[in-house]
């Protein structure tokens, strides 16, 4: 199904783009920079001495053939092994499970939500939902699948038993009042411990004084969008975010600038330990350990800022993080998170596409490699990128691969 | 089954509006012909508002075409048009469009504007992304001979959140630029 599109019928279609029309008419000058948007890019070309042609990486629109996917390149630590789990839906992102069994994935750029079902041991992919802006925020929970587009929000209840025909959302838009801007807000959110949904509200920037009232935050809501808290100050774009199994503290990756060199400041993993709930991350003014922005300056520009728990490497850009609790892995992946690093673009020598694991100690981390081969550092050339990870109930690993529309299943036999 | 073409006048300009049943294109031919009635035969538009396609990046157009097919990026008449069309389908346009050659349209690009937008260019980084030469990359347009008014309606686009499914770096790099600027942008990559 179309979410509420502008025009069903032809004769309407063209009376709306007869509306579209007038509105191209050249304004006159009007005020610009709305309060509280953040003014244009602060970053220095020059001064950040990389090449200028880089670029980010398009993203296939169109399906990869099952014998394209780059399931041989994989490499993981022994005992463990990759297969192709599914396939043919371009964009795969973020993935939840309902209750039932689904596995409900979540897209950027292609606008689609899709539904993944398990039939005589194979997969049926269908698209639930089309035409939505960067549907990347999902969760479930009592039967419904919650769906963030930027900042319009859907909830489809009783979704499992209708994934032939979802019918009309239950829209929650007006009650998260989130803010419009779409650079670095495709969304990620999940229901914590305590119940409350957790959203990120990302700088609309690359590196710029953000409203530090609206954007750079993660925020927790009850789960109609009401009582909204902020948890998290400074984080330039977490899109990925998990609780500790034991602690129940909030682990998140997040993203570092652009434009300041090849080799950082690098990317985070976060820990909002207890009782520092509302802390501040420190963008824009402070990044990775401890570095100074270079081109937004302010005296002790660190002080007061909660540093990561460990940095993830430049630009190697963190996204899904999931502490493991499963049975299938040997005792020493127990409550250890996996991350899956999507891999660079502002960076000359590629960087990341690859899962990592953190091994958590108190507020600090330790990573180690873990999946590993879609990137050719000789030839600089990458063949996939990790972008989410979902443990499934018999404890196997999957992992969305954005570039090809695929998910890999990673299990354990010790052979 | 009607289809029917309208170009009624909107305040002087000249819109291109169209319910076409797109059942009756049903070779990329014919589908050919009808993206050309408002994008221009030879893939160079000369009507305003409306984009060239000619030598737009094969890549850039089947992303577009599929964002119009989902409903993702809304414009009507596209919308309309493209429903129910197989990826393979949409590639097939691509490829014919990606292979005209670009001219420059009718519109008069301003010197002193032309002049200004250059100064623009370095600081807004517009060449990482969209090449020395404005001629795009895979997924980013050609802006090297496009029409001025599309464009300047393209980045206003951009700037005031107003076209859904944009790209959202693109709407990061305009965020707060003034309107002259946007127009001098326009004609210096129009003028390229």
């Amino acid at each position: 199904m179309m979410i509420p599109r502008p025009a069903t019928g032809t004769c309407a279609a063209a009376a709306l783009a007869i509306g579209l029309a007038a509105a191209m008419v050249p304004q006159p000058a009007a005020a610009q920079a709305p309060p509280g948007m953040s003014a244009i890019d602060k970053s220095n070309p020059a001064a950040s001495k990389q090449d200028t042609n880089l670029r980010p990486h398009p993203t296939p629109p169109t399906v990869t053939p099952l014998d394209k996917l780059p399931i041989d390149k994989l490499r993981l630590p022994a005992g463990f092994k990759a297969e192709v789990w599914s396939h043919g839906h371009p964009g795969a992102r973020t993935m939840v499970r309902g209750d039932k069994g689904t596995i409900f994935m979540g897209t950027r750029l292609i606008g689609r939500v899709y539904a993944i079902t398990e039939k005589d041991g194979k997969r049926e992919v269908k698209v639930i939902v089309q035409g939505l802006t960067q549907p990347n925020g999902l969760a479930f929970k009592d039967g419904s699948l919650y769906v963030f587009a930027i900042h319009r929000v859907f909830r489809y209840d009783n979704i499992e038993d209708k994934l032939d025909n979802p019918g009309t959302p239950v829209e929650l838009t007006d009650k998260f009042n989130l803010p419009p801007e779409i650079h670095h807000n495709w969304k990620y959110v999940a229901f914590g411990p305590d119940g409350k949904l957790y959203v990120q509200v990302g700088a609309n920037c690359n590196i710029c004084e953000i409203n530090p009232g609206i954007h750079g935050q993660i925020r927790r809501y009850n789960a109609d969008g009401s009582g909204m808290e902020i948890v998290a100050r400074g984080v330039r774009n977490t899109v990925g975010f998990d609780w500790h199994p034991q602690t129940g503290e909030l682990w998140f990756t997040d993203h570092g600038r652009d434009w300041a060199g090849n080799d950082g400041p690098e990317d985070e993993l976060n820990v909002i330990a207890k009782g520092n709930e509302g802390a501040f991350f420190g963008f824009p003014y402070c990044h990775a350990n401890g570095v100074p922005d270079p081109d937004i300056r302010i005296p002790n520009a660190c002080a007061g800022v909660t540093l990561p728990a460990a940095t993830t490497g430049p630009h190697a850009a963190g996204l899904g993080i999931k502490f493991y609790t499963g049975s299938m892995f040997p005792k020493e992946y127990q409550n250890v998170a996996f991350i899956a690093r999507r891999g660079s673009w502002n960076r000359e020598q590629k960087f990341g596409y690859d899962v990592i694991t953190a091994r958590t100690d108190g507020a600090k981390a330790t990573l180690t490699p873990f999946m590993t081969g879609l990137l050719d550092e000789k030839a600089n050339e990458f063949h996939g990128r990790p972008t989410y990870l979902f443990q499934m109930a018999d404890g196997s690993l999957l992992v969305s691969d954005e570039q090809n529309g695929a998910i890999y299943r990673i299990t354990y036999s010790g052979k | 089954m009607l289809s029917c073409w309208w170009r009624p006048l909107v305040l002087g300009l000249a819109a291109a509006a169209f319910c076409a049943d797109a059942t009756l294109a049903q070779t990329t031919e014919e589908r050919i012909k009808l993206c050309g009635a408002c994008h221009g035969e030879d893939g160079n538009s000369r009507m305003p508002n409306i984009p060239s396609l000619a030598g737009q990046p094969e890549f850039f157009l089947v992303h577009q075409l599929i964002l119009f097919r989902e409903g993702v990026r809304k414009v009507a008449g596209m919308n309309e048009l493209l429903k129910g069309l197989k990826d393979d389908d949409l590639i097939a346009l691509a490829k014919h469009f990606t292979a005209l050659t670009p001219k420059p349209s009718e519109e008069q690009a301003d010197p002193a504007l032309v002049k200004r937008g250059e100064a623009l260019i370095e600081p807004m980084r517009c060449v990482s992304c969209h090449l020395p030469s404005l001629d795009g990359q895979e997924q980013m347009p050609r802006l090297a001979k496009q029409r001025i008014d599309y464009l300047i309606h393209a980045l206003k686009q951009f700037r005031d959140n107003a076209r859904s499914g944009a790209d959202t770096l693109m709407s990061a790099v305009v965020i707060g630029v003034s309107d002259d600027d946007l127009a001098a942008l326009a004609h210096y990559a129009a003028s390229r």
